[in-house]
């Protein structure tokens, strides 16, 4: 390619992926700039290494980064595990099979809090659920699940909203296997689970990863579900964030917990993607 | 290798459309037996009902004596070649083939030299490293012929393998396919709706319309005595007339009266003929069975020029003649005459 041509190239990206580059571009400067002294909105601007020091030291930033970690990957293979069994039970259509697929993508289209609220009026402490455990009798007082320490709520509501994103894009490469392929799987001697691990699995293993990647990133960086649902003894780290800027002013310190947060995604995302494919690989016998 | 046997199948489908009706028929162990017809008669139905894909609603499936009527595929001793090749693109070729005795739980030993063997009798061996899509359409349809046979399966299943290939492609694979049946001497169904490739390749030919079997037989047979209109047209050409039957062989066609050696039978409704039978003679030859009309067309085929005949009967249609060396123009009057042992009465559907 001559450089002229590269040069064209490159003029004709500029409009699209150059605005992405220095929108996202410029954030993650000023977050990363500011996490080391310099932006400093309520102080002198310069190099520091002070507040990385103190964000790390405290333990309810150790605290924050776990159970971020432990919510997006929870949430992230939950949603595949569910995801994958409904893809390809809905490889072919069937009676009812469009109805069926619209219901279950149903929860894309209801935004988050929405959606953490309605969870609230099932399972808070006059809620529906507990009128109805009380009604059946399996229970004489009411059960406190709202804000539950394990931040299944979270997950709960994790798996609601993700797993339709999960099974889109699955149901898309099942989809795209063709039925001789999986005939011949099946003609050659392999029952159901051994399709899946050594023909199903491997070949929509790049719609997978694509599902874990987005959904641990959404999950790691939650705001609404955590404050709505989540414990009240830890903070995830979006919720840890904004503590630190709007409690004491501490925006360096913020900074310091979102550059964390977007390093915890990306390192996140593309250990559970390469895991994904490790495992595959190891399974494919 | 062992004997497959479908007895009594139909299949009907869950919108109630009636895919096959009454199937019945024996494939002897080593055998090789073509399903032949045309699109939508029902053979890859059968073939699919034979390997388990389809549930058959009526009837019995025996291979070698063992009913497996409602045996799952992967429970069944048999294995396919399908018509795309269906090999598992993330696979090598050597773990494509490895992939049904791995499967099977065979012992490492003797997987390793089912593959070298069959590498070696399919001519990949230099190909075993690669994945399929580096492979070229033949390579690839002889890769899911490893594959079906590192199974040591009791009957080899194909459908349509060759469809995809060009036609000088299509010849060679053919050859291979039959030379490694012969070599193996695996059972062998197969599936095609070329008629020169059922002839070439099968012990035996079932012929197939409607979801049912026309005719089964040898490929001479089916070529030179076709039970059904059908059958006739269907292998080859024919030349199809009815007939009003005189006794003692003779016959009233609307080509003139005719004599045929073996008196029809009392189903039969057309007499019929191939295109290769007749004999062209000169014009004013008065002789038994001579049949004149003009040369309507005419096409060069190399080996023979196929002459389109506009007899008296205009309804009849344009009769079909093959012939060797020079033929005569188009427009020209033509005369020829059809041994009597040449024709053949045919019904005009399955009784």
């Amino acid at each position: 390619m001559t450089l002229r041509r590269t040069l064209t190239i490159a003029a004709l990206l500029t409009p699209g992926l150059g605005l992405i580059l220095v929108m996202v571009g410029s954030v993650f400067y000023i977050a990363v700039a500011q996490s080391f002294g310099y932006y400093n909105l309520s102080g002198e601007s310069a190099f520091s290494l002070d507040h990385w020091r103190d964000v790390l030291g405290s333990k309810q930033f150790g605290r924050s980064l776990g159970y971020s970690a432990y919510i997006a990957i929870i949430s992230a293979l939950g949603s595949i595990a569910i995801a994958y069994p409904l893809a390809i039970w809905m490889r072919k259509p069937f009676r009812g099979s469009l109805v069926v697929g619209s219901l279950l993508k149903a929860p894309l289209f209801v935004p988050g809090l929405v959606a953490a609220f309605l969870f609230l009026n099932v399972i808070a402490y006059h809620g529906v659920l507990n009128q109805f455990l009380i009604w059946t009798g399996l229970t004489d007082a009411p059960i406190r699940f709202q804000n539950d320490r394990n931040g299944f709520g979270v997950i709960f509501l994790q798996l609601w909203k993700n797993m339709p994103l999960a099974l889109l894009l699955l149901t898309g490469a099942v989809q795209g296997i063709s039925d001789e392929v999986v005939d011949a799987a099946r003609d050659l001697g392999a029952g159901p689970l051994a399709r899946f691990r050594k023909v199903i699995a491997p070949l929509t293993v790049q719609a997978m990863q694509a599902a874990l990647i987005i959904i641990f990133i959404g999950a790691a960086g939650d705001f609404a579900f955590q404050v709505t649902a989540g414990p009240t003894n830890v903070q995830s780290m979006a919720q840890y964030m904004v503590f630190l800027k709007t409690s004491f002013g501490r925006w360096n310190q913020a900074a310091v917990v979102g550059v964390s947060l977007m390093g915890l995604a990306l390192v996140g995302a593309l250990g559970l993607a390469g895991l994904a494919r490790l495992t595959l690989r190891g399974l494919k016998w | 290798m062992a004997s497959l046997a479908a007895k009594g199948i139909s299949k009907v489908f869950e919108d109630g459309f009636q895919a096959l009706t009454d199937i019945d028929l024996v494939v002897e162990p080593g055998e090789f037996v073509t399903l032949l017809g045309p699109s939508g008669c029902g053979k890859t139905t059968l073939l699919k009902t034979l390997a388990g894909f389809y549930d058959a609603t009526t009837g019995r499936i025996e291979i070698g004596g063992t009913d497996v009527t409602a045996a799952p595929p992967e429970k069944r001793d048999t294995a396919m070649c399908f018509q795309s090749y269906a090999l598992f693109p993330h696979l090598t070729v050597a773990e494509n083939i490895d992939f049904g005795p791995r499967q099977a739980g065979v012992p490492k030993a003797e997987r390793r030299a089912r593959l070298e063997s069959l590498l070696r009798q399919v001519d990949l061996e230099a190909h075993r490293d690669k994945l399929p899509n580096r492979l070229s359409g033949g390579q690839q349809q002889r890769v899911a012929l490893a594959r079906a046979l590192a199974m040591r399966p009791a009957v080899v299943l194909f459908d349509e393998p060759l469809s995809n290939l060009d036609a000088k492609l299509r010849e060679q694979v053919r050859r291979e396919i039959r030379a490694l049946q012969k070599e193996i001497g695996f059972t062998a169904i197969y599936v095609t709706h070329d008629q020169s490739e059922a002839l070439a390749m099968s012990d035996r030919v079932v012929v197939m319309q409607g979801g049912r079997i026309d005719q089964v037989g040898r490929p001479e047979e089916i070529y030179a005595r076709p039970e059904t209109a059908f059958v006739a047209d269907f292998i080859g050409a024919a030349n199809l007339v009815p007939f009003e039957d005189l006794g003692g062989g003779r016959v009233k066609t609307p080509l003139g009266e005719l004599r045929a050696a073996v008196p029809p039978a009392g189903n039969a409704s057309f007499i019929c003929w191939r295109p290769e039978d007749v004999e062209l003679v000169e014009a004013g030859a008065a002789s038994e069975n001579v049949i004149r009309g003009v040369v309507r067309d005419r096409a060069y085929q190399g080996a023979h020029t196929e002459l389109h005949v506009a007899t008296g009967d205009a309804d009849l249609g344009l009769q079909r003649l093959h012939v060797a060396g020079a033929a005569p123009a188009e427009g020209a009057e033509v005369a020829f005459r059809l041994g009597a042992d040449q024709i053949r009465f045919v019904r005009s559907a399955l009784a």
